[in-house]
């Protein structure tokens, strides 16, 4: 029997639907997906949810009795909590003080802070979800990003007493996490339910939805489509839900084989962040990066488009060496799209067009150092249109676009001028099914055009349905180059271990 | 309702103290006369500030530009005081202008300080290097050649409309005309705001960001030098000090201008607005003999008041 239930929750931005007559109900006990394509209107529900947003409409049941969320406090008075997707952490502080921020500090003697104490109380938050391996000293700074999530839980954990948490509602949590960091949130979901707490999960990644939700909730177009147990529903059936339409693969297949021309060689390549790297990339080629997390997956892209200069080794291009610095790069047509595209990539406030040309600002100048608007919105234009961007004009800013969208923006900036090389960082990360698979089309179109491409992904069947060769790194070295014929995704994990 | 405040709120602001003063000074104020006088007395400060929005529309700050002012008229005037011709003059106090700039820019692109504790220091010491040259003296009358100071009191005669435009005021237009050329028209100011924008995106897509940030800070320094050598030339004399009121007027009238745009940054064609507005009140509040302590009082409120409303619904 559900303790939570939202009925006609409805949310209209102008004439623009984001939620429509939705319900949900929340079972004591149970991890609830939530799951729709980005602008399905998932953010929409959380955000009413945690009182930031007010809906035009709802009914909310706690308990069977009537209730209200008209601001934060009235969502945290009713036990509702939320782990989001950026972590707002204070770096340069402890463990144990980041848990306990914002509350009183335990004290000696009235003034002086009691650290035992302090690190005491961080220790026994951590120790309810048996999390041993965090000192709450340590400065937060040096925490992995996982570990900082789970930090973060913890510190909701601390204050439940009077108002106990009877909801976690946890947005794309994994987003951040390697696949290790990913099991220990999820034996902390367990001992949450264990203890008759819920969850409401939000993520984009089916194998996640499938290993430990119970029931899920689709949403489309800020429409409910249905909510089932995960027990009787494939996966077919959710991207069904989801997109309103089948997608036969999930990586479409290669359009050309790989050419013979070698274009990219590295030789024993080392920087301050890796090692003996050393492979050749033929035109047309699409290498994978894997390994576990932080293992110099993105210093090798940043190596290759000149930010970290090589210590020993060397990089030829078509067999000639360049430059070390990202504005050779660009110019000998190598494109990059960072792994964190808000804060590396996008200049937010700035339009989609200035965001797409940043790099071909030259393409479009004429005499005496003038730029043609009209050639540049024409050319911004196209490139928005091969990418599938949906966008309302071509000069919002791009905060107001999905992180989908955003990403689109990126691939239209990265393909603007046709690259040679195209080194992508996690580019589906965040992305709903729908735009992955149109970045997968776009990454096979490319490549038939003899753009040879690498890749870095946490998602492993993306690596091996996508690769060709994965090379796989540990400890900032490379350990193994695969090819990818018959590489199942488990196959590819056991290499990251001894 | 709120939306149209916030983006139109500074001009309606203008509008308004254009109105209260041809209200109360109707005989004086809106005439040709006065707003030529008004024109070329802000047009050192406009120099300065529509110099200054280089640096900030890449979000940095230039704080040595008042010192530097000084600095480049006390050079000219001593080399004057030498016997030096008029163009050496002019020259060598451009050319200290763009030094000076370009150091700022070392220490900010290069070294990596940032840019409110670099140009701080530069500005003391800008400062300091004025005092010692001049040995903390004014230079005036006979050292200060009458083709020099003429440069300020000559003008363009328009005869049909018997009105006299100023020199200085034809100098800041001019300047105003290149600054947003090159902001608004050409690559270079494109990178720039794309450096404000996301100074690590704009790197990892490849602008040469530290090359840039280096040049646009010499342009704001050759753009402070400049004033500096226009308020020398207006005064007919050049002291240690004569520039320092002109950084902080020169940040506000940017200010002013940024808080009408939709998201908030400089414009070169907005900070003539904000010049306007400060160079309206000085004139019309001292035409009606208003204090200046309570001139100042009201510009401050005038700028938080502005940047208040253009910040409204923001979370």
């Amino acid at each position: 029997m559900a303790f939570l239930s939202l009925q006609n929750v409805s949310k209209s931005y102008g004439a623009a639907k984001a939620l429509d007559a939705v319900h949900l109900a929340i079972e004591p006990g149970e991890v609830h997906a939530l799951m729709g394509e980005n602008g399905a209107g998932k953010s929409t529900l959380i955000r009413i949810l945690a009182g930031v947003t007010r809906p035009d409409s709802m009914e909310m049941m706690l308990d069977g009795a009537r209730v209200r969320i008209n601001g934060p406090q009235d969502a945290y008075d009713l036990g509702l909590r939320f782990v989001h997707q950026e972590l707002n952490i204070v770096a340069h502080l402890s463990v144990a003080e980041n848990i306990v921020l914002g509350r009183a500090y335990p004290r000696r003697f009235g003034v002086a802070v009691d650290w035992k104490a302090l690190n005491r109380q961080a220790l026994g938050a951590l120790k309810r979800l048996k999390i041993t391996h965090i000192d709450p000293a340590r400065k937060m700074a040096r925490l992995t990003t996982g570990d900082q999530m789970l930090v973060k839980i913890a510190a909701l954990l601390l204050d439940d007493g009077a108002q106990a948490a009877r909801l976690y509602v946890m947005d794309e949590p994994t987003a951040t996490l390697t696949g290790d960091e990913s099991q220990k949130l999820f034996d902390v979901i367990r001992e949450l339910t264990a203890s008759g707490a819920s969850v409401l999960y939000v993520s984009h990644r089916m194998n996640e939805i499938m290993a430990i939700c119970d029931r899920v909730t689709v949403l489309r177009d800020g429409r409910h489509m249905a909510t089932r147990a995960l027990s009787d529903t494939g996966r077919e059936e959710l991207i069904h839900l989801m997109t309103g339409r089948e997608l036969e693969t999930a990586y479409p297949p290669r359009l050309s084989p790989v050419q013979e021309r070698v274009h990219l060689s590295c030789t024993n390549l080392s920087t301050a962040h890796i090692a003996d790297i050393g492979f050749d990339l033929r035109a047309g080629e699409v290498l994978g990066i894997a390994g576990l997390a932080n293992t110099g997956q993105s210093e090798l892209l940043l190596a290759l488009l000149g930010v970290d200069k090589p210590k020993s080794g060397r990089i030829t291009f078509d067999g000639q060496t360049k430059r070390h610095n990202p504005a050779a790069a660009w110019r000998s047509k190598i494109a990059y799209i960072p792994r964190e595209r808000r804060r590396d990539g996008l200049m937010l406030t700035r339009s989609i067009i200035d965001n797409i040309t940043l790099p071909h600002l030259k393409k479009f100048t004429r005499a005496v150092g003038v730029q043609s608007a009209r050639h540049e919105r024409a050319h911004a234009a196209q490139l928005a249109r091969d990418v599938a961007l949906k966008s309302d004009s071509l000069r919002q800013p791009a905060y107001q676009l999905s992180g989908g969208n955003q990403q689109k923006v990126m691939l239209a900036r990265a393909i603007g001028d046709a690259p040679d090389l195209l080194l992508l960082d996690e580019p589906t990360r965040g992305v709903d099914v729908g735009a992955k698979y149109d970045i997968y089309t776009l990454i096979r179109a490319l490549s038939a055009k003899g753009t040879a491409v690498i890749l870095t992904s946490s998602d492993l069947p993306e690596l091996t349905g996508m690769c060709d060769r994965i090379l796989v790194m540990r400890d900032g070295k490379q350990h193994a180059i695969i090819d990818t014929t018959g590489l199942s995704p488990a196959d590819l994990l056991a290499t990251f271990y001894d | 309702m709120i939306q149209n405040l916030k983006r139109y709120g500074t001009l309606m602001g203008f509008g308004f103290i254009v109105l209260f003063f041809w209200a109360n000074l109707p005989e004086t104020f809106m005439t040709a006369r006065n707003w030529l006088n008004i024109s070329q007395q802000v047009s050192m400060l406009a120099v300065i500030a529509f110099t200054m929005t280089i640096v900030m529309v890449m979000g940095d700050f230039d704080l040595s530009v008042g010192s530097m002012a000084s600095l480049s008229g006390i050079t000219a005037a001593l080399l004057f005081a030498h016997g030096y011709p008029v163009a050496v003059g002019l020259l060598a106090g451009l050319a200290v202008g763009v030094v000076g700039g370009l150091f700022n820019g070392f220490l900010v692109s290069l070294v990596g300080i940032l840019p409110f504790v670099a140009t701080l220091g530069t500005l003391t010491m800008y400062s300091g290097i004025a005092f010692l040259v001049s040995d903390g003296k004014t230079i005036f009358g006979r050292d200060i050649p009458r083709d020099f100071s003429g440069i300020a009191r000559s003008g363009l005669e328009i005869p049909a409309l018997e009105i006299t435009v100023p020199f200085l005021t034809i100098l800041a237009l001019g300047v105003l005309l290149l600054v947003w050329f090159l902001l608004e028209h050409t690559a270079f100011g494109r990178r720039l705001y794309a450096i404000g924008g996301n100074y690590e995106a704009a790197r990892l897509a490849g602008v040469k960001v530290r090359r840039l940030r280096l040049i646009a800070f010499g342009l704001t320094g050759l753009g402070a030098a400049l004033g500096g050598l226009m308020l020398a030339s207006r005064v007919a004399s050049a002291n240690p000090t004569q520039g320092s009121g002109l950084m902080l007027d020169a940040i506000a009238a940017v200010f002013l201008g940024m808080t009408m745009s939709r998201e908030g940054e400089p414009r070169v064609l907005a900070t003539l607005v904000g010049v306007l507005i400060l160079g309206l009140l000085d004139n019309g509040l001292t035409q009606m003999n208003v204090d200046s302590f309570v001139r100042e009082i009201l510009v401050g409120a005038i700028i938080l008041a502005a940047v208040a409303i253009s910040s409204l619904g923001k979370r």
